[in-house]
């Protein structure tokens, strides 16, 4: 037998199913052990969403390879020739109902966005936020009419890399980033190289903390080839209130490190945000938003409440928050898309039928057996 | 067999090709009003810095901070010159010479302990200071000069060993005082 026959027949085997189940729950005691420590979001990234995690010095398969070789395994099993016999119908089907759940599972890990849009009353919101990753964005004003947005990832930033795109003619060379840090006033005058912000701050690294939004991260970074005394370093961090702008060759850049942004195909009007409390106490009962549903300058006035959402276009828009200031009331909702929300639901239908056939086929069988 | 072999190919090909290759966008969007910013780095035109250097002064390649960078040699070795440009007083004299005696491993000095070693020289852009900044222990020395402007303040800073100072200073003295914009 070749390598390669060896190999498939382990693909095949019942037996790495289970090891695989077995290894996922080996992660998600793990996970839940950690997730004290470490908090939620850097959990779901260490064992859930890697390919390979260090346990000490140990590297091990994330939860990802884990479900791609029991997807694998389940695939050979499901196109086995042997399995396709009428009174294995109920298996089938029940296999079928795992891969679509183990498919769901992937095409959330990899599509699925969620985030926050927050809106003030009066005012109106085309974008959501992401809940944990950065970016940065080079932002071209020059022209009198638009913007022109060039977007680095979060994955793109990190120490050492350089941007470069076709939009701008300098280079940005990453020098740090980091997780969580302050802004701290400089008691002597800053090195000669630091530009902007950084010429009277500096940023401080902090342990990040364990509840990941509370987490203030920041970049700085090196800017190369303007061909003028704007080169230098440069600092930014979250919630910066003043963005950085500069002109290399005549052009203005603003310069702005916020968290990821999508745009949407339409925008939300915040009309009134309200809330309601239990009487006689500080407890909210319900909140709701009143708003404008804008779609190419058509509106439809809706109303979000909690447990009501609305549902456009793949997003879901969950009353999620709200913030009380001296200039009026601001409603945060959360944004969901996420294109295998049905695959579970539809999944575990698949399966109990498949169950519900398995134990049809073999209940006489059994009846018959016990008789005896 | 063979079919299973396909199957698998393409299988693993599709999961293995699901990834997020988006790290890049651009798009454009109606004006949006940004706050002001506080430290507005625009570039203006400037009048140029120029100067009189020695013939064997060899020019050299800097940051991008520096307005000119210079090797200077000398009988024993050589020494790295660096001539900024900063806004205002750049952080001012105190701030500047302690943040070079911190570069040579020296404790901080008060203003009146620096004016002490600080000597007063005529230029092309006017009265500047120099100082002499030396690590008798590390052997190392800056010779520097301030030249403060109306709006600006020029550092010239000459990194070199102490035993070059001698035959240096009167070079870096005359290149000071050339200093002048066109």
């Amino acid at each position: 037998m070749t390598t390669i026959n060896y190999f498939f027949k382990i693909l095949k085997t019942p037996k790495l199913f289970v090891f695989t189940i077995i290894w996922m729950m080996v992660l998600v005691v793990l996970g839940t052990l950690a997730q004290k420590n470490m908090g939620l979001f850097a959990v779901q990234e260490k064992y859930f969403s890697s390919w390979i995690f260090w346990f000490w010095h140990i590297p091990l398969p994330g939860a990802r390879p884990t479900m791609i070789f029991m997807l694998i395994n389940l695939s050979f099993f499901f196109f086995n020739k042997s399995l396709w016999k009428i009174n294995k119908m109920g298996i089938i089907i029940l296999h079928l109902g795992g891969i679509l759940l183990l498919i769901g599972g992937g095409l959330t890990a990899i599509f699925s966005s969620e985030g926050n849009m927050v809106i003030n009353e009066g005012e109106e919101s085309n974008y959501v936020e992401d809940y944990h990753y950065m970016e940065l964005a080079i932002i071209n004003t020059t022209s009198n009419d638009f913007d022109t947005y060039t977007i680095f990832d979060y994955n793109v930033l990190k120490r050492n890399n350089i941007l470069i795109h076709e939009n701008f003619r300098f280079e940005i060379e990453i020098l740090h980033y980091i997780k969580n840090c302050k802004p701290i006033r400089r008691s002597t005058p800053s090195e000669v190289q630091y530009r902007g912000m950084m010429k009277n701050f500096m940023l401080s690294d902090l342990a990040p903390l364990k509840e990941e939004n509370l987490n203030r991260p920041g970049i700085i970074f090196n800017l190369l080839n303007t061909g003028s005394r704007v080169d230098g370093i440069y600092g930014l961090f979250l919630g910066q209130t003043v963005p950085q702008k500069i002109t290399v060759e005549d052009q203005d850049y603003i310069i702005v490190f916020r968290k990821k942004r999508t745009y949407l195909p339409f925008s939300i009007e915040l009309i009134d945000f309200k809330k309601v409390m239990h009487s006689g106490t500080d407890i909210p009962k319900s909140y709701s938003s009143e708003i404008n549903l804008i779609e190419s300058d058509i509106k439809k006035h809706l109303l979000i409440k909690m447990n009501e959402p609305l549902r456009h276009k793949g997003y879901t828009f969950y009353q999620s928050s709200f913030i009380e200031g001296p200039d009026g009331e601001t409603t945060v909702l959360a944004a969901v898309k996420n294109y295998g929300q049905l695959f579970p639901y539809i999944s575990s239908i698949i399966m109990c039928i498949g169950l519900l056939i398995h134990l049809v086929i073999k209940l006489p069988k059994l009846i018959k057996s016990r008789n005896v | 067999m063979l079919k299973n072999k396909f199957n698998c190919y393409c299988f693993c090909l599709l999961v293995f090709s699901c990834t997020m290759n988006d790290n890049t966008r651009t798009y454009k969007l109606v004006k949006t009003k940004f706050p002001e910013t506080i430290t507005n780095t625009k570039t203006k035109k400037s009048q140029v810095l120029s100067w009189n250097k020695p013939e064997r002064w060899v020019v050299s390649d800097g940051s991008s901070m520096r307005l000119a960078s210079f090797s200077v040699p000398y009988s024993k070795g050589g020494g790295d010159l660096s001539v900024i440009k900063l806004d205002g007083s750049g952080g001012g004299i105190e701030a500047n010479i302690n943040r070079w005696r911190r570069q040579l491993n020296l404790t901080p000095l008060s203003l009146v302990a620096i004016e002490k070693d600080i000597t007063s020289k005529q230029g092309n852009l006017g009265n500047y200071k120099m100082i002499e900044i030396i690590n008798s222990e590390t052997n190392d020395a800056f010779l520097c000069a301030i030249i403060l402007l109306k709006d600006s303040t020029i550092f010239v800073k000459l990194s070199l060993k102490i035993e070059g100072i001698a035959e240096i200073k009167n070079e870096f003295i005359t290149f000071c005082s050339s200093l002048n914009f066109d």
